[in-house]
């Protein structure tokens, strides 16, 4: 059983960011592995341990970005996987989803595998295209949104969390499903963990070994600035005896806020 | 003239309010701009939904029709979609931000090498192009884009225009449709939960929302009583979906549903910015917490310190005495 997990190095949410000239300005650089992508590696490693024996399971994680994210590449191996392929960019491109599944469908080209995980979206800019786009470009069955998954023979089990309850899907293989943090909890990486990734295999390539055409890296959308939210302002806070709060606040949705 | 399509979502054999909030306003920007606004519906019964889909003034109507279409699966879907973008050949083609339409969004650009902007708060047509906006970083931040090209694909989150009917005698046209077995690579096996006659939380006007703080029998009856006496619909933070104690259908923030009713209640939620992510437009947030430094407050118009099991009863009677 053969998984990769394609998974991308975002900036931290909760670290505090500003806004300057629409510029985006990070206060740190702290970047995360994408959490929903932590749930994808979690899955992976949880099947393939529980078909070991059957036959030997791998799980290889691929990531496209810039050399810093080598550490993310190494919390993904120090909590289990198997070996990982870095897709180096220059420094500071500002890629969109459809490039980044361009880019990976020329990676995928020539694999073999059973099934490519993905995040269901990314942390910071929640686009959640990547998956389904990749999935098109290589021409695989898929399903989006994935809480849970199992194999049975060669065939995934998804359920996906859909509009009217969840979806219980069967997909042949080789498929591509992208998954929710609503799966598991990603285990934290041990110390042995952390010290075996330092050995395993990491294969650096870049981009132009992809062979691909200009037009492909050629974005169809653009990021043209950003702006802090009209802010919320924190309205009346009320502490006190229970019973009072209690009559005081429904008044006021009623006569005030008009809402009841 | 260009066209500008919408999609007309239906869930439970309704449609779904946020799909005619877009093609509302995709009417106005086509009055505005000379366009043709027109609307596709995919369904095992398209037609049954046309006058509905009528009175909001889309100037034509294209129905594809198939059992297949009973369920959400994507592979019959994106080949309807396929089909209606040839047919229709829409500039912009726009969609509510449903579970359904994230399913099949990315691989519909993909397939059309259509330029995609997912999950829009506001949007507007530009000369070669469009401009929108999308929240980012949780929600925290707004950032502006633009997406050019002849084929533009987009997602529009619910409650971000109003829905107003404007009658219209659009022409109906019909998509021969059929896909084979084999075609249907994946297999719907089953549905679990579905909601029933449940309103969807992203259409809701009232919210009552559980957190932690309500996680056991009583605090559950509590937030029971408060959604039934104020007519609301429960929603839940992730530590209540992740317990197993309310259904994960009902979880809302980042991984979960994006709302914005007239009232959110939030019950014993701490307002960690994954779960603000999904709920900060809200028109009025009253919260309720013991903590009063939790970060909820930081964005309720009515903060309530205390402690859950000895405010709501109260609050439910006074609210009970003002709904009589
Ligand atoms: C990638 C990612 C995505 C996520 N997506 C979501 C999401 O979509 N939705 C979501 O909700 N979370 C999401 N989370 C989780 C989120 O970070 C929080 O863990 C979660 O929202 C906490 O839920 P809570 O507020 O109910 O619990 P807690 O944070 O534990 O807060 C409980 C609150 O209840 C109060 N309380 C306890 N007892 C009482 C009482 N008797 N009376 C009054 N108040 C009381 C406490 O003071 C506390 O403030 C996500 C996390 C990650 C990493
Ligand atoms: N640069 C990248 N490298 C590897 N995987 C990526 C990359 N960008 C996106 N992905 C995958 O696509 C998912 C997010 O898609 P999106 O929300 O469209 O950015 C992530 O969870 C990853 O699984």
């Amino acid at each position: 059983m053969k998984f990769y997990i394609c998974i991308k190095q975002v900036p931290d949410i909760n670290a505090p960011v500003q806004i300057k000239n629409g510029d985006l300005i990070r206060d740190t650089d702290r970047t995360v592995l994408n959490a929903y992508d932590a749930s994808a590696v979690e899955e992976a490693l949880v099947l393939t341990e529980k078909n070991e024996g059957e036959e030997d399971g791998e799980v290889e994680v691929v990531l496209v970005g810039p050399d810093n994210a080598s550490e993310t590449i190494r919390k993904a191996l120090a909590m289990g996987a198997d070996k990982a392929t870095h897709i180096r960019t220059d420094g500071n491109t500002d890629y969109d989803s459809s490039v980044y599944a361009k880019i990976l469908a020329s990676f995928f080209k020539d694999k073999e595998y059973d099934v490519i995980s993905c995040g269901k979206q990314s942390q910071d800019t929640d686009a959640g295209l990547t998956g389904s786009m990749l999935a098109e470009y290589l021409d695989l069955p898929y399903a989006t949104n994935a809480v849970g998954l199992q194999m049975e023979g060669n065939q995934l089990i998804v359920t996906r969390q859909g509009d009217a309850g969840r979806e219980v899907i069967a997909l042949p293989g080789p498929c591509l499903v992208t998954c929710s943090n609503d799966m598991n909890e990603p285990r934290i990486p041990s110390l042995k963990g952390i010290m075996q990734s330092k050995r395993k295999p990491v294969e650096t390539i870049g981009l132009e070994t992809l062979e691909m055409e200009e037009a492909d890296l050629q974005t169809q959308t653009t990021v043209t600035g950003y702006r802090e939210k009209p802010e919320r302002e924190a309205g009346q806070k009320f502490e006190g005896d229970p019973e009072e709060l209690a009559h005081k606040v429904a008044k006021l949705l009623d006569e005030e806020a008009n809402v009841i | 003239m260009s066209t500008l399509l919408t999609h007309i979502a239906i869930s439970d054999g309704t449609i779904k309010r946020s799909s005619l909030e877009v093609l509302s306003y995709l009417r106005q920007q086509a009055d505005t701009h000379g366009h043709d606004a027109e609307a596709v519906i995919i369904d095992a019964a398209a037609s049954d939904f046309v006058e509905q889909v009528r009175q909001y003034g889309a100037s034509k109507i294209y129905t594809v029709e198939d059992p297949v279409f009973k369920n959400h699966i994507n592979t019959p879907l994106l080949k309807a979609l396929a089909l209606v973008m040839d047919k229709a050949d829409p500039y912009l083609f726009a969609f509510a931000s449903t579970e359904g339409t994230k399913d099949i969004l990315g691989a519909l650009a993909a397939n059309q090498d259509a330029a995609v902007l997912s999950d829009v708060s506001a949007f507007e047509l530009t000369g070669d192009g469009i401009k929108a906006t999308r929240p980012v970083m949780a929600a925290k931040i707004l950032s502006e884009n633009e997406a050019r090209g002849d084929k533009i694909l987009i997602s529009v989150r619910s409650g971000s225009y109003e829905a107003n009917p404007k009658g219209a005698d659009g022409e109906v046209v019909n998509i021969d449709f059929s896909i084979d077995e084999n075609e249907i690579q994946a297999t719907l096996r089953e549905i679990i939960g579905a909601s029933g006659d449940k309103v969807d939380l992203s259409e809701a006007e009232t919210i009552v929302a559980a957190g932690r703080g309500t996680r056991d029998e009583e605090g559950q009856r509590l937030v029971t009583e408060l959604a039934s006496v104020l007519n609301a619909s429960i929603g839940a933070s992730r530590a209540l979906t992740e317990a197993g104690i309310l259904d994960p259908s009902l979880q809302i923030g980042q991984t979960g549903k994006v709302v914005s009713p007239r009232l959110y209640i939030a019950v014993g939620i701490s307002g960690a910015i994954q779960h603000v992510a999904g709920m900060a437009s809200s028109k009025v947030i009253v919260a309720i917490n013991k903590d009063p430094e939790a970060p909820i407050f930081d964005i309720a118009d009515y903060g309530i310190v205390g402690d859950l099991y000895k405010v709501l009863p109260p609050f439910i009677e006074e609210l009970k005495n003002i709904k009589r």
